[in-house]
C-alpha cells in the first residue's frame, strides 16, 4: 500500500471526495448519534467541496489506487487565530478519511502527512484538529503521530424531548 | 437573582467595559499560566479593549457579569465575574444547528466558592435557550480539571477532544 499515490484533489474528484465524506459521516454517526448528519449535509457539502477546490487557504488532498479510485481523502484549512492567545496563525485539519478495507496501510498517515508538509511550507507551525470523544481508535491514530489533548468539548443536549 | 446569591448577576453594560477588560485579562492570564500553549499574544489587552465594545453590541452574543455590593455603595458594585457566550447558528451538516456556546466563564479567586459561577452559567443558560439553542457546548482545557467537573456536574457529556501538534518539529 506503500505505492498509493497521494495527490491533491481536483474538481473531477468531487463525485467521489463527496461519497467519501458521506461514509465517513456514517461512521462518525453510526458512533456517536449527535453527529447524525443534517438532511441537507449531502447537498451542501457538494457545494462546499466545490469551494473547498478554489480556497487558497484550503488543502485537500486524496489517495488514489490504481490510477482511478479514491480510497481517501483529507483536508485542512488555514486561519488567523483568536487574536489574544498563541498561535497567531493556525490550521486545522477538517477531514482525514480512508475506506474501511484499505487500513491499516500507512495511507491515512501518509494524507496527514502531506498535509502537514503543506502547512509547514507555507510558514504555519500550530495544527489542530478535533477528535470524536467516543472514536477512540481515532484518537489513538493521531496520537500515535504526536499529537497531543488541547481542549475538551462537552455537550448537553436540551431539546424538549 | 439578587436574592437568589449572595451577589448579583446581571447582563453587562457599558459602563463595566474598564472592569471587564480587567477581568477577562485575569481570565485568559490564568489559562495561559495553566495550559501554556494558550499564552497570551502581546497585544491581548489591547485587543480585548477593542473587542469588548463590539461584542456588547452583537444580538448573537450574551455578555453577563457578576456584581458583589460595593461597601456603602448600594447601587454601584464591585465587578468579580462574568461570563460570554453566543448562539452559534452552523450550516446544515450536523442535525444540531442551533448551539448555544458557553465561551468563557470567571469568577475573580476571592469571590469562588460563593454560587457566583453557577449563577452565571444558570442565566447564560437561559438566555441561550430563549434565543433558540438545542444544544449547549463548552470547551475546557485539558490542564483545567475543575472547570471539567462542574460542567459534568451540570449535565454535560464529552463529545470531542481538540488536538494540537507543532510543526517545528517536522
Amino acid at each position: 500500500m506503500e505505492g498509493v499515490p497521494i495527490r491533491n484533489a481536483r474538481r473531477g474528484d468531487i463525485p467521489s471526495l463527496l461519497l467519501l465524506w458521506q461514509a465517513m459521516m456514517k461512521e462518525l454517526s453510526d458512533m456517536d448519534a449527535r453527529f447524525a448528519p443534517h438532511p441537507r449535509a449531502r447537498e451542501h457539502m457538494a457545494n462546499e467541496l466545490a469551494k473547498w477546490l478554489q480556497d487558497p487557504n484550503r488543502h485537500v488532498v486524496v489517495a488514489e489506487e490504481g490510477g482511478r479510485l479514491l480510497i481517501g481523502f483529507a483536508s485542512a484549512v488555514k486561519s488567523p487565530g483568536n487574536g489574544w492567545q498563541i498561535p497567531s496563525q493556525v490550521a486545522r485539519i477538517t477531514d482525514c478519511y480512508v475506506i474501511g478495507p484499505r487500513r491499516r496501510n500507512g495511507v491515512g498517515r501518509r494524507l496527514a502527512g502531506r498535509l502537514l508538509d503543506v502547512l509547514y511550507e507555507d510558514g504555519i507551525d500550530t495544527v489542530r484538529l478535533s477528535v470524536a470523544a467516543k472514536d477512540p481508535g481515532a484518537h489513538a491514530f493521531w496520537s500515535s503521530m504526536g499529537w497531543d489533548n488541547l481542549e475538551e468539548i462537552l455537550e448537553k443536549d436540551v431539546e424538549p424531548s | 437573582m439578587a436574592a437568589e446569591y449572595p451577589g448579583s448577576v446581571r447582563a453587562a453594560r457599558r459602563g463595566d467595559l474598564q472592569q471587564l477588560v480587567d477581568l477577562r485579562m485575569r481570565f485568559l492570564g490564568e489559562t495561559a499560566h495553566e495550559e501554556p500553549r494558550l499564552r497570551l499574544l502581546p497585544d491581548a489587552r489591547q485587543r480585548t479593549e477593542q473587542a469588548l465594545p463590539v461584542w456588547m453590541g452583537q444580538d448573537d452574543r450574551v455578555l453577563l457579569v457578576a456584581e458583589t455590593p460595593a461597601e456603602g455603595d448600594e447601587e454601584h458594585g464591585e465587578l468579580v465575574g462574568y461570563a460570554m457566550g453566543f448562539l452559534n447558528v452552523w450550516p446544515p451538516v450536523f442535525q444540531s444547528q442551533h448551539v448555544g456556546e458557553i465561551a468563557e466563564c470567571y469568577i475573580a479567586e476571592s469571590s469562588r466558592g460563593k454560587g457566583l459561577g453557577g449563577a452565571l452559567v444558570k442565566l447564560l443558560t437561559e438566555v441561550l435557550l430563549g434565543r433558540g439553542a438545542t444544544v449547549l457546548r463548552a470547551a475546557v482545557p485539558v490542564t483545567n480539571p475543575g472547570a471539567r467537573a462542574q460542567l459534568d456536574a451540570a449535565g454535560y457529556a464529552p463529545l470531542q477532544f481538540v488536538m494540537e501538534r507543532r510543526l517545528n518539529a517536522l
